[in-house]
């Protein structure tokens, strides 16, 4: 390989894996924020993604609404499903047995029916698009070409990212959550409503999840098996360390532009095994991810 | 919900009705299982539910309608058609749960299923042994059909060796290209639609630039610019839909000119391809390639979308539908009458294979006849191409196809 | 009341090739085998707490062990099984040494990369196992005697799988099952007692894998072509699923859970379009009312109704 081609490589594996890392940020911090406050891996994040995906598609395309419609009606769908199914499903999971496996396979079965149900309308199997909210021409990074919507898809990005960091350090129900996720026998005591907290830590990641979908589905077209990309997203937060919120977002990072170095440099067939071995050799050499703290034994 | 109360119904029926109907059976037919006076029993798989429903849902249905055509015109000798359909979940253990209930339980006369190739492949051993015809639906199945065996036939919608072989023939003959990239997917599909293009790329002296990709890839900025770095002629995309529109997508974005040639594999459907990658600007040199003899609606195969309609009108009414791959089902559904019709008023199983081996005769649906031979059991391996430019097609002179020859 | 039913299901399996079809008696030999694979992630999650999801790589490794070896060496089968059992434990044991570093998610999250990992290189090793053109498996044999149907190969399934059974009540009434019951209740607790936490650990997880690996050489005994496809995680979470819809910790479960829960996916395919929707419901109303899995649930409302 030529010198010259060497660095174009380089500068678009790096512009390029930072547009699709943030995706992956963003969903990871869906993923990251759920995981602080209640220890329930979501397996439904990917399909909570793809749903709000169709919502939009269908406002946008079949109703033919406006955007100022089509976006807030989604936004406030994909809080009110999620936050419901904390409610309705997994407060009685968690009652019942209280096992956090018992809730995993639960949002493994929501997956499951949201799944099911995009493929009932009859609109899951072609790839789809709406129109991008953002123009797709090109510009220039160095000799890294990328367009006007990759760079908002990572603007919002780090604009969710500082949000939700703000919202963790400087409000009160920032702090309730936190709180909830350290010890929530002791934040009870302190008055916190703890059902009100997970619903609004359900709802919350899932308009990320929503604004995930409204920012890449252009990008990515959509299926029903959309979803699956949420692997990458698990594959960021554990590098970042599974717990950190910056973790997830620099997590993205990592794996997306690990990915395009692999495909660049080494094979276009290992692209879909780079981010396992990302996860593999993060975990081997710091077994609490990149950003994780030390881990503290919980059961005693 | 009707279908699955039904179907629901018709399986508990039948398990009833096994039982009653063993010594019956026994004595009526004692040759050939599925056969009776007035009807001969086909078993049909197919993915009908789940992330592979699109490849043969519709495929099914369209061989069902022909099949019912069939029947309303008397039947085969006097015999009415009964199919017995299972979903065969484009998944190895449930695509050989639904052969094995066919055959052993069902008792079928002859299979016609299998959508997806790689699953399809794992009934290969039992379907042989059990000496039981198995005529694919759309699956290019080419697993199963190289080397030859007795009972399996297959490729209706084309052999997948042909796809790849026409892909480079094509490019080398209208844009006289020496240098191609090239990109496929790293599954069965794809290995074997190389090994076709590779076969035309040494006869043609033609370079061939590869990357194969995963069928979930989300970012193609790699692999195109890797193939673009290789300064082809021509770019030749064999992957699904969506990984096809990300890189044409892709390709305009970065501002390459050269003509992209996409496989019969990724043009599911081309308005919404239109959609997906950003507009007509995308596809300013554009060429697809096309296994039906007409545009999909077009006046040729115009029949086969009305018969749809007609036999499905709630389906015809959702959207999406019929899936783009639907009228593959009729080649395949064709090939079983003739052969049966062949077969005379007291067919067998292996009379039928004879039969089918003598089939070559023009769907009318398929841009090339269904041949098959002494040791050919791919029925199809000619396709042509279509110049699309977002919102017109136009055909490009010739039918191409492969020089791969499998070498047993 | 208990022995009656045990009977009655034991007469059942012995007799069920009898007056049954090859397709009946194939979904037969596909439970016992994914009944072992319950069994494997029985040990790993259900007694010693441990979160394993690479539950297909060791199984895709029992199976192309012990297909190539009896394929291509012509190795009698229950020496290809038992190679194909050791394999996957060998790998296992390596990948546990590395990953039971871990605890918890990330345990969970490092042995899940590592069975996509497997699965992406099951696909690309095409030298050994055929790539994504799938490996032939040719039918196993023992002393001239060749099992070409599922009828043929169904009496060494069962015993495979009563085999397994066997041992893993054997695994779960030794003192290495109680370590690991202490290793779940708490670590602490258990390195406190004495019990030698990491040995412990990597055991379960070895086990676990060597049974994995036998129960991908049972599929060798009744199956002729294996495809990555089936290796994913998928095949991982499904057998997650039975364990714990039959009730995570308890032999009974793990069996159950597999037998049952497979005859529902097989019974699904005749509703396709709303089998995905069922699925899932199916999951999570279990989840909601069924915590302790499908016995536990089903013994507690028999004694409701005795006791009034």
């Amino acid at each position: 390989m030529d010198f010259d081609l060497f660095l174009l490589f380089l500068q678009q594996g790096i512009v390029s894996g930072l547009v699709v890392g943030s995706v992956y940020a963003l969903l990871a911090l869906s993923i990251v924020m759920i995981f602080k406050t209640s220890e329930v891996p979501n397996f439904a994040a990917g399909e909570v993604f793809m749903a709000a995906g169709y919502c939009a598609l269908f406002l946008l395309v079949f109703q033919h609404m406006p955007l100022w419609v089509a976006i807030p009606v989604t936004l406030v769908a994909s809080f009110i499903v999620a936050a419901l199914f904390r409610r309705g499903v997994l407060k009685q999971v968690a009652k019942a047995s209280g096992s956090p496996v018992n809730l995993v396979i639960a949002t493994l079965g929501l997956s499951y029916v949201l799944k099911g149900l995009v493929r009932r309308t009859g609109f899951g199997d072609t790839p789809r698009s709406f129109p991008a909210l953002i123009s797709t021409d090109s510009i220039m990074i160095g000799q890294a070409s990328i367009t006007k919507l990759d760079l908002s898809i990572f603007i919002t990005a780090i604009l969710v990212m500082a949000a939700v960091f703000w919202m963790f350090a400087y409000t009160k129900v920032g702090r309730a959550m936190r709180a909830v996720g350290m010890n929530p026998k002791a934040a009870q005591l302190m008055g916190v409503d703890l059902e009100r907290i997970h619903m609004l830590v359900w709802g919350l990641a899932a308009v990320i999840s929503a604004i995930a979908a409204l920012l890449i589905s252009p990008k990515i077209l959509m299926t029903a098996e959309m979803g699956s990309i949420v692997t990458m997203a698990f594959a960021a937060a554990i590098v970042g360390g599974f717990m950190s919120l910056p973790g997830a977002v620099v997590g993205g990072f990592v794996i997306g532009i690990t990915e395009n170095f692999v495909g660049l440099f080494i094979s276009s067939r290992a692209i879909v095994v780079a981010p396992f071995v990302a996860i593999m050799l993060v975990l081997i050499l710091r077994p609490q991810g990149l950003f994780g703290g030390k881990f503290a034994i919980k059961k005693v | 919900m009707t279908m699955t109360r039904r179907t629901l119904a018709r399986a508990g029926l039948t398990t009833l009705a096994s039982l009653g109907f063993a010594a019956f059976a026994a004595s009526a037919s004692a040759q050939e299982p599925g056969l009776t006076p007035t009807s001969i029993k086909i078993g049909m798989f197919a993915p009908l539910s789940g992330a592979n429903m699109a490849y043969g849902f519709d495929v099914a249905n369209a061989a069902k309608m022909y099949f019912d055509k069939i029947n309303k015109e008397g039947g085969i000798h006097g015999r009415k058609i009964e199919v017995v359909l299972e979903d065969d979940r484009c998944n190895a253990n449930d695509l050989v749960a639904a052969v094995k209930k066919l055959v052993e339980q069902d008792q079928v006369f002859l299979l016609n299923g299998g959508s997806c190739s790689a699953a399809v492949v794992a009934a290969k051993e039992y379907v042989v042994r059990s000496k039981v015809p198995l005529v694919m639906l759309n699956a290019s199945g080419d697993g199963a059909l190289y080397p030859p065996t007795d009972y399996i036939f297959g490729a209706f919608s084309i052999s997948q060796y042909a796809v790849g072989g026409a892909m480079v023939d094509f490019a080398a003959k209208a844009f006289g290209a020496k240098k191609l990239a090239y990109i496929n997917h790293d599954d069965a599909y794809g290995a074997w639609n190389l090994e076709g293009s590779k076969a035309d790329a040494e006869t043609l002296k033609v370079d061939l630039a590869v990357e194969s990709v995963s069928p979930t890839i989300n970012d193609v900025t790699a692999p195109f610019l890797k193939l673009r770095a290789s300064n082809p002629d021509a770019l030749l995309i064999v992957t699904y839909a969506r990984p096809a529109a990300l890189l044409i997508k892709k390709a305009a974005e970065m501002g390459f000119n050269k003509p992209i040639i996409l496989s019969v594999t990724g043009t599911a459907n081309l308005s919404q391809l239109t959609a997906n990658v950003g507009g007509e600007a995308a596809l300013k040199n554009f060429y697809v390639q096309d296994v039906l003899a007409d545009l999909p609606g077009g006046p040729k195969i115009k029949w086969v979308y009305d018969m749809y309609k007609a036999s499905y009108p709630d389906l015809a009414a959702k959207p999406d539908h019929p899936q783009s791959y639907m009228p593959y089902g009729i080649p395949s559904a064709m090939s079983i009458v003739k052969a049966l019709q062949a077969a005379g008023p007291n067919p067998t199983r292996e009379k039928v294979i004879e039969e089918m081996k003598k089939l070559n005769f023009d769907s009318g649906v398929m841009a090339g006849p269904v041949v098959f031979g002494p040791n050919e059991r791919a029925a199809n391996k000619a396709t042509i191409f279509i110049k699309f430019d977002g919102k017109n097609q136009t055909l490009m002179p010739g039918v191409f196809t492969s020089r791969w020859k499998y070498k047993g | 009341m208990r022995i009656i039913a045990l009977l009655g299901a034991l007469a059942l399996l012995v007799a069920l090739p009898f007056f049954t079809t090859g397709y009946v008696v194939y979904l037969a030999n596909l439970l016992l085998t994914f009944t072992v694979l319950c069994l494997g992630m029985h040990i790993v999650i259900g007694e010693a707490g441990q979160f394993s999801l690479a539950h297909a790589a060791f199984y895709g490794i029992g199976i192309y062990v012990a297909g190539i070896s009896g394929t291509h060496f012509g190795t009698p089968f229950p020496v290809s099984m038992l190679l194909g059992g050791v394999a996957a434990a060998l790998v296992g044991l390596v990948i546990g040494t590395v990953a039971l570093r871990m605890r918890d998610i990330y345990l969970a999250l490092a042995t899940f990369a590592f069975g996509e990992a497997m699965q992406w290189v099951f696909l690309n090793w095409n030298a050994v196992t055929g790539g994504p053109n799938g490996l032939r498996i040719a039918p196993a044999q023992l002393f001239g005697l060749e099992l070409v149907t599922d009828k043929h190969a169904y009496p060494f399934v069962v015993i495979s799988a009563f085999i397994m059974l066997g041992l893993t009540i054997l695994i779960s009434r030794a003192r290495i099952g109680r370590s690991f019951r202490a290793l779940r209740e708490s670590e602490v607790a258990a390195q406190a007692m004495g019990i030698p936490v990491q040995r412990a650990k990597l055991a379960a997880f070895g086990l676990s894998a060597f049974f994995a690996g036998v129960a991908g050489g049972m599929f060798t005994l009744f199956s002729t072509y294996i495809h990555p496809d089936s290796l994913g995680f998928s095949t991982t979470i499904l057998v997650l699923t039975m364990v714990v819809v039959g009730g995570l910790g308890s032999i009974g479960g793990a069996v159950g859970g597999a037998i049952v829960f497979g005859l529902i996916s097989e019974l699904l395919r005749q509703a396709p379009s709303w089998q995905e929707i069922a699925y899932g419901t199916i999951l999570v109303l279990f989840m909601m009312y069924a915590p302790k899995g499908l016995f536990a649930f089903l013994s507690d409302r028999m004694g409701r109704l005795r006791h009034g």
